[in-house]
């Protein structure tokens, strides 16, 4: 498949001369081709998936489940259904939007080309800081899990660990993105592999057992116990698991055979995380009642584990926790710095910021830019608020990416052939848009006005240092 | 003449690696498809590389496609960045068909070349290579064949075979000469007799090892040998769906 229809190029220059950088001439299966020069695309399917997967997975099982069934009793299992079916109402418009422009910059890229550049400005420096919010929460869970371990060692540490640690392996996963030439992928795909062994014995198991088949007499417990309302507060706040799969449009410009890698890699990363997800929530309130596991916090599933199977289960999810929120941080990083790129090369942000160090061929300015802010905010050690603020921002972009497709569809433009088309237009992305930004109001106030104000200071950016960039392909 | 067989030359265009000495002499008579590339890091978008490095790139491939054309070859050229060198040589060789991938190092003017001979497999692309390139030529031309369970009369068979056929094509045929050795690993045989030709030509291994660029057994022999293999390619799957969808 060739496809030689492509937006127009971008107009206008920043506030240093910069123009936005021309469009490819044309996306086949295998590169993307500018003028005399190809960029091969070198991530399949199972890379796909495991981008997708890897950047979800570690929180919704190893942070939330506490969190969750605290504030929500059993009923948890319902927010965390309900986040799925967001997730899986924008994941259909973003894939269909990525068959028709699989471009690094995933929906900033989308919207910014339907939308025009003030949108595509908010939701692109959204998206890069919503990275950033979202990988200092993992990086908070990483210490939560770093921590444990001590603890279960037996040794006592003279400081508060969690932030500590947290702390310590931000620094470090900078510091490896920039000085590393290690394959990062081939390494992503086989953590990925382990965690879902893991957790596939472990759900397996106990969902088995959670049903009484070995004799076991499940916790008794209302499964609406905290009553209707926290279901959806909830579901606001575990949202931040669903984030990954946008991370796989972010690298679209990687993707091989792009129009069937895309919404495979999207869609199904959704769907397997949202099983894991429910299972984990019903199994964890099969264990403890929701009391118990709000205490047991961040780290409740070391205790649901060692009351199945003991201490070897203990171990197995500690290890587990350890590797899902190491790669879920690093794969936000990597994200944020690919959306540092889109940004610059659109002239949004200075071209410097995409440059490219000669002794090790990485982005260090855009992986600063992204390890930078991570540590501030790993300093507060919030796991609720920067999870929230991290949803927020991704929803306003999904809820946009719903917007898009609508917009595209209607007005049709020459370069909009999409290989994938959505079902059930316009009915399921009005309701997908509806979805995303009805879900911010369940947010708490502190993080909705932290995600307002990014988004205001987004525009005034946009407005001082790119006025005049013009993005929106012609209609 | 024969038709110009196409060979492919990959130079990793921005880490100092250039066109060898003595490559474009062997390669005159070949249709030459000149692959710069340039591997990035996955934390690096491969749109990123080209921002920064396009210009270089196209002026030193530039500087390299003169060097060969005026050697005699004819040459087209693509530029490539990628995440994985071995993909994008993969595809070129599909792309072009090309019926042989140059190890590039370097050479003294080619006058005696080594041809590593497996079985009667993929001969015709051996003989369409060697004929093409070296036909005419002056060059002298060895066939090695490393037999492993066959008599000495069935690889003699074999090897005349060949020449019979390379003579068609228009090398002289006292020029060629034929060698047999057994009971060594085939690239310790060819990696040891290289050592006194000016390059050597050879199969692919096993396929495998995709590990290697160039397949294992010719990486082996470029590493030992230090001179310029050419590694002839096996006939290309004739199904048109793509070979890697993982």
């Amino acid at each position: 498949m060739t496809n030689e229809d492509e937006p127009t190029d971008g107009s206008g220059k920043n506030i240093e001369g910069e123009a936005p950088e021309t469009e490819p001439d044309a996306d086949t299966e295998d590169v993307t081709v500018h003028d005399d020069v190809e960029l091969e695309r070198t991530i399949g399917l199972v890379g796909g998936l495991s981008i997708g997967i890897g950047t979800m997975i570690g929180a919704g099982i190893f942070v939330f489940p506490g969190l969750a069934a605290g504030n929500a009793g059993p009923a948890a299992t319902l927010s965390f259904a309900i986040g799925g079916l967001i997730a899986l109402l924008v994941a259909l418009p973003a894939s269909e939007l990525a068959t028709a422009m699989p471009r690094s910059g995933g929906g900033y890229f989308f919207v910014s080309r339907s939308m025009g550049t003030a949108y595509g400005a908010v939701v692109g420096l959204g998206l890069w800081l919503g990275l950033v919010f979202a990988a200092a929460f993992y990086l908070v869970g990483l210490g939560f899990y770093a921590a444990a371990v001590f603890a279960e060692l037996g040794i006592g540490l003279p400081f508060d660990p969690v932030v500590v640690l947290g702390l310590l392996f931000g620094v470090a996963l900078t510091a490896l993105s920039i000085g590393g030439t290690e394959n990062t992928a081939k390494i992503q795909n086989i953590v990925v592999g382990i965690l879902l062994v893991i957790l596939t014995l472990f759900l397996s198991y106990g969902s088995l057992d959670a049903l009484g088949l070995f004799g076991r007499e499940s916790v008794p417990g209302q499964f609406f116990s905290q009553g209707y309302f926290p279901v959806l507060s909830t579901a606001a706040l575990v949202f931040t698991s669903y984030l990954g799969f946008a991370q796989v449009a972010t690298v679209a410009g990687d993707i091989k055979r792009p129009s069937r890698n895309l919404p495979l890699a999207m869609v199904g990363s959704v769907l397997v995380v949202t099983v894991f997800y429910v299972l984990t929530i019903f199994v964890a309130t099969s264990a403890f009642d929701a009391l118990a596991l709000e205490r047991l916090g961040e780290t409740a599933m070391v205790e649901v584990a060692r009351e199945f199977v003991g201490l070897p289960g203990a171990v197995a999810i500690l290890f587990a926790g350890l590797l899902a929120t190491f790669s879920s941080a690093n794969a936000s990083i990597l994200s944020a710095s690919r959306t540092v790129y889109a940004l610059s090369r659109d002239a949004l942000l200075p071209r410097k910021a995409s440059d490219i160090n000669l002794r090790y061929g990485t982005p260090h300015v855009a992986l600063l830019a992204a390890g930078g802010p991570i540590l501030v905010l790993v300093g507060t050690g919030e796991v609720a608020v920067l999870a929230e603020v991290a949803s927020f921002l991704h929803l306003i972009m999904y809820g946009l990416i719903c917007v898009a497709v609508i917009v595209l569809r209607r007005r049709d433009p020459d370069w909009y052939e999409p290989s994938f088309q959505m079902p059930g237009f316009p009915a399921l992305p009005a309701i997908g848009a509806v979805a995303s930004f009805g879900l911010v109001a369940f947010m708490q106030l502190p993080s909705i006005a932290i995600g307002g104000g990014v988004m205001a200071l987004s525009y005034v950016w946009y407005r001082y240092y790119a006025g005049s960039v013009e993005l929106r392909g012609d209609f | 003449m024969t038709d110009r067989p196409t060979v492919l030359v990959p130079i990793r265009v921005l880490e100092g690696e250039s066109i060898p000495e003595g490559v474009p002499e062997l390669l005159t008579h070949a249709h030459v498809v000149l692959l710069g590339y340039h591997v990035v890091p996955d934390q690096t978008a491969t749109g990123q590389a080209r921002m920064q490095y396009e210009d270089r790139a196209t002026d030193r491939l530039e500087e390299f496609e003169e060097i060969l054309a005026e050697a005699g070859a004819t040459v087209e050229t693509r530029l490539v960045f990628t995440h994985e060198g071995q993909k994008t040589i993969n595809r070129m060789i599909i792309e072009h068909d090309c019926l042989a991938v140059l190890v590039p190092n370097a050479t003294g003017p080619p006058e005696d070349v080594l041809v590593a001979v497996r079985g009667t497999v993929g001969l015709d692309r051996l003989v369409r290579l060697v004929g093409g390139l070296f036909g005419d030529t002056g060059v002298a031309v060895t066939l090695l064949h490393v037999a492993e369970e066959e008599t000495d009369e069935d690889a003699n068979t074999l090897l005349d075979g060949l020449v019979a056929r390379l003579v068609e094509t228009g090398i002289d045929d006292g020029s060629i000469d034929t060698r047999i050795v057994r009971d060594t690993r085939p690239q310790d045989a060819i990696a040891d007799a290289a050592t006194e030709y000016d390059a050597v030509v050879m199969g692919e291994s096993d396929p495998s090892l995709a590990t290697f660029v160039f397949g294992l057994r010719a990486e082996q022999v470029a590493d030992q040998f230090l001179g310029p293999v050419l590694v002839v390619q096996r006939e290309p799957p004739t199904e048109t769906e793509s070979p890697d969808d993982t």
